[in-house]
């Protein structure tokens, strides 16, 4: 590199011109460039900045769409995470009702169970109640014929017995007497 | 009285009739009714199903007696026979009803625990006839089961004096009291 300068150098030395020459380009070469670049520029100016603007654009509007996309999306989202928390809360509320209905009706289960349970056991009592004297009745009526039946049995052998002729005769007079009456 | 028996009452009837023996017959018939109804052996004897009726109308023969009637023997074989031995004591009756009624007098069954003399009875027919307005001709049985007093049956007309009514109304009333 060192032994590239001193070549350059030496060069311009050898030329004569100042060091500037040796930069800027031949004026022909630069007017020539000039109107290059203005070509070019133009030509850019003309076809490409309108395209790259319009492509910009559209990228810019889309971006823009996207933006709102994501926006309305956002806000959609939103709109879904309020409307779930609502359902959300309304379950919860529903579920709170189901809870408290079923525990009300358990309630009522409950309290008609233990009062058929109740009724049951009264009525059960009343039967055995009701049982119970009717089977006295009966053992009392029971004991009554019992005893009926003993003092006639005994009245009837103490009678067989102890009606003589006499007597007899006596009976058949006093039921031909009320006979003629 | 069932119709059959009334029937057999007036087989009997027509046959004593035809025969000419309707009074002896029926007393006749009315002594063998008398005994079947005092003896429940007897009448099982007679109703036995299993007793071959050779031995049965020797039974018969031994009930009615030798002196009977041939009519009598005839008609209680052929009772017991058809198998109608146990209703000897209701043909009879209905006999003895039936006969009753053809000359117009009643026929009253008088049960007694005792055996009632002819003035007993002829102060009984009397009364008996004063109360139903006709001529009644008394049956008078012997049932110990009356105890004492009479019991009277005229048709389906009962006047129970007995001491058997006496004691069955006692018993009635001190079961029901």
């Amino acid at each position: 590199m060192i032994h590239l300068a001193q070549t350059t150098v030496l060069a311009a030395e050898e030329s004569g011109d100042g060091g500037l020459e040796l930069l800027l380009p031949a004026t022909p070469e630069l007017i020539a460039g000039i109107i290059a670049f203005a070509l070019v520029f133009f030509f850019i100016r003309l076809w490409a900045m309108p395209a790259i603007n319009a492509s910009l654009e559209n990228r810019q509007k889309a971006i823009g769409g996207q933006m709102e996309e994501a926006e309305k999306a956002k806000a959609d989202a939103e709109k879904l995470r309020s409307e779930y928390e609502a359902q959300l809360a309304e379950a919860q509320a529903e579920k709170n009702r189901i809870i408290d209905a079923a525990r009300g009706e358990a309630d009522t289960v409950k309290a008609d169970l233990v009062a058929k349970a109740e009724a049951q056991a009264a009525e059960i009592l009343d039967k055995a109640r009701a049982d119970a004297a009717a089977e006295k009745s009966r053992v009392m009526a029971d004991a009554q014929r019992e005893v009926a039946n003993l003092t006639v049995d005994l009245a009837e052998k103490v009678v067989g017995s102890s009606l003589d002729r006499q007597t007899q005769l006596g009976l058949v007079e006093q039921y031909i007497a009320e006979l003629e009456r | 009285m069932s119709d059959r028996t009334d029937g057999y009452a007036a087989a009997a009837y027509a046959l004593a009739s035809a025969e000419g023996e309707l009074d002896r017959v029926e007393q006749e018939l009315f002594a063998v009714g008398q005994s079947v109804e005092s003896s429940p052996e007897l009448r099982d004897a007679l109703t036995n199903p299993s007793l071959p009726f050779d031995r049965k109308e020797g039974i018969v023969r031994d009930v009615v007696g030798a002196q009977a009637s041939r009519v009598t023997v005839n008609l209680v074989s052929m009772f017991v026979a058809q198998g109608r031995g146990g209703d000897l004591p209701e043909i009879a009756s209905a006999l003895a009803e039936q006969r009753a009624a053809s000359a117009g007098r009643a026929v009253a069954e008088v049960r007694s625990a005792v055996p009632l003399d002819e003035a007993t009875i002829a102060r009984l027919t009397a009364a008996l006839e004063r109360k139903t307005g006709r001529p009644v001709e008394i049956k008078a049985i012997v049932d110990p089961s009356v105890l004492g007093g009479i019991v009277t049956r005229v048709g389906d007309t009962v006047i129970d004096g007995s001491v058997a009514r006496r004691l069955r109304s006692l018993r009635q009333t001190l079961q029901t009291r």
